[in-house]
């Protein structure tokens, strides 16, 4: 009951925060600078990991399907699979699950210290909501830069299972026939499918992060279990959302 | 590193995001800058089956386009190719809808039509051919299936019977069961004759058992070869008399062929008609020995007296005989 108590109470003031975040909009471009930063924290350090990880992720779903599909002759349909698994589920959701891992973690870092250390209050003392200038900015940055994330890692996955497919010696697959297989049953409508997750995706993440961060009471020793506990929400949302999501595009 | 520098790096991030997801776009939606490739054609079928949008144009084999748009137009369904420019299509070239495997590619096959037929111009329509897909053949051998079910169906009722009448089996059956003593005396009679024929008894058994029938065929069979071989001889000596004939050999062979005797010929049958005509006419001493009746009398009026005299001679002895014959013819 009190565990139950607790979900309620988290819902509602991550709903209240939304709200007054979205009272401040009109105050976005006035905080230009806040927002590239965040831009840059989100966006930009991120690619790396993402490129790394869905080049290897493109790379195994083609040596996996390769190894599969080969035994019955079906292994020019490789580049098919590798495209719609990367367009539609895999590109979002390991992009989503890096922020939430890389950004998210800091995020609730970021907060629940100043929220620990008084700076919050501070801000509030000195009229000026932490929604505006923490959370704001924040969910603004993780909306742009979530699609550019997911369309790289959605590119390098497929290059890097055309590189595998191609390079594998009991796959050996032509990369002509490889992008041919591709284009012939990935439509942008999956890729577009697959940014509106990421969108969805990103904003719950932040969302989820700040909120927790933001509602962190005690010392020290809560900041660190803030991250965890705003990491693991985070997992776990994302791949129910993921589900629905799924269902809904469809 | 400046909050400046980021924020540059932040903006090219962000175009670099847009312009790939434009580029995927085109890309995958078989954009613009593919489509502006190439010359349209229309391909008009009653049914376009699993075909879509990007599959493969191919012709002979080889890939030359792609499947640019599928369409309903009016009573039938139209697919508009969009084909290589450096490909011409024989104006009299088929295209078909082909299936790449089962997993449902289809892709349209076009043939190679005949060399020298004007190639159809952009935007024309190619001729199109319906061809049998897996459903079809399928549902014909269903239908087979069906056909071969009844006439099975057909064949056992006539054996086993329907409706209480008895089949086939059971018609034969009693057949046989009411009639067996005729058939037994037609069986003996039957082995009556083939006794008779192995004795060799009546003009049949003599026919297949006489030897000396044979002996005769066969010397006749021999006299009719001795005279197939005569008269091929014959034949043969005729033939090079005709051979002599025709190349002018021999009496023959120059009547025939030889223009001068025939000429002679014709001077000969001139002259012949000349001398009948003068002996007709009574010209000359043959024609006058012919015409002329006074050299008769004459010869006859000397005949007499040379009678006469011959009668004095025998008178008046030889000695005078010189002067009566003298005296007698003057």
């Amino acid at each position: 009951m009190k565990q139950l108590i607790a979900i309620l109470e988290g819902i509602g003031s991550t709903v209240r925060m939304l709200v007054r975040a979205a009272g401040f909009v009109p105050t976005l471009p006035r905080q230009l600078p806040r927002f590239m930063d965040q831009c840059y924290q989100i966006g930009y350090t991120t690619l790396p990991i993402v490129s790394v990880l869905s080049f290897f992720i493109g790379s195994v779903l083609a040596l996996q399907a390769g190894y599969s599909m080969e035994s019955f002759g079906a292994k020019e349909f490789i580049g098919s699979l590798v495209g719609l698994s990367m367009a539609r589920e895999l590109g979002p959701m390991m992009v989503a699950i890096l922020l939430a891992g890389r950004v998210g973690s800091a995020i609730a870092a970021e907060l629940a210290s100043m929220k620990v250390y008084q700076e919050v209050d501070a801000l509030v003392t000195m009229n000026i909501p932490p929604e505006r200038i923490l959370v704001l900015p924040r969910l603004a940055a993780v909306l742009v830069m979530m699609p550019v994330l997911t369309i790289i890692a959605n590119l390098v996955g497929w290059f890097g299972g055309a590189i595998v497919a191609h390079s594998v010696e009991f796959i050996a697959l032509d990369p002509e026939k490889y992008f041919e297989t591709l284009r012939r049953f990935t439509k942008f409508d999956d890729v577009a499918s697959g940014l509106v997750k990421a969108e969805v995706f990103g904003f719950v993440v932040v969302t989820i992060c700040c909120s927790i961060g933001l509602n962190t009471r005690g010392g020290p020793r809560e900041i660190g279990a803030a991250v965890t506990k705003a990491v693991v929400v985070s997992l776990i949302l994302i791949l129910v959302l993921d589900y629905f999501l799924t269902k809904a595009l469809m | 590193m400046t909050t400046k520098e980021n924020t540059a790096r932040v903006g090219l991030f962000f175009l670099l995001g847009v312009a790939l997801i434009w580029v995927t776009s085109e890309t995958l939606s078989d954009g613009k800058a593919i489509k502006s490739r190439g010359y349209p054609l229309v391909a008009g079928f009653d049914n376009l089956k699993e075909l879509k949008q990007g599959d493969d144009v191919r012709m002979a084999g080889v890939k030359i386009g792609s499947v640019q748009e599928t369409r309903l137009a009016g009573r039938r369904a139209e697919a508009v190719l969009r084909i290589d420019p450096v490909v011409q299509i024989a104006g009299d070239a088929t295209a078909t809808i082909g299936s790449a495997g089962l997993l449902g590619t289809n892709y349209i096959a076009i043939d190679l039509g005949s060399a020298g037929v004007a190639p159809l111009a952009a935007g024309a329509e190619i001729r199109t051919a319906t061809s049998a897909d897996l459903n079809t053949i399928m549902t014909q051998l269903g239908e087979l299936g069906g056909k071969l079910d009844g006439a099975l169906g057909s064949i056992g009722e006539v054996l086993k019977g329907k409706d209480g009448q008895p089949g086939m089996f059971q018609r034969l059956d009693a057949l046989l069961a009411e009639n067996s003593s005729k058939v037994d005396a037609t069986l003996t009679n039957l082995q009556q004759v083939t006794d008779k024929l192995n004795r060799g008894e009546g003009t049949l058994g003599k026919l297949i058992n006489d030897p000396r029938l044979h002996d005769e065929l066969l010397a006749a069979a021999g006299d009719l070869k001795a005279a197939t071989a005569e008269a091929r001889t014959i034949m043969t000596s005729a033939q090079a008399i005709v051979d002599r004939v025709k190349t002018g050999q021999g009496s023959l062979g120059t009547l025939i062929y030889d223009d001068k005797a025939g000429q002679d010929l014709k001077a000969i049958a001139a002259n012949l008609k000349d001398v009948s005509d003068k002996l007709a006419k009574g010209e000359g001493t043959l024609g006058k020995l012919i015409n002329d009746d006074s050299l008769f009398r004459e010869a006859q009026g000397t005949l007499r007296k040379a009678d006469r005299a011959l009668d004095g001679m025998g008178d008046s002895g030889p000695i005078t005989a010189v002067g009566v014959v003298a005296g007698a013819l003057f």
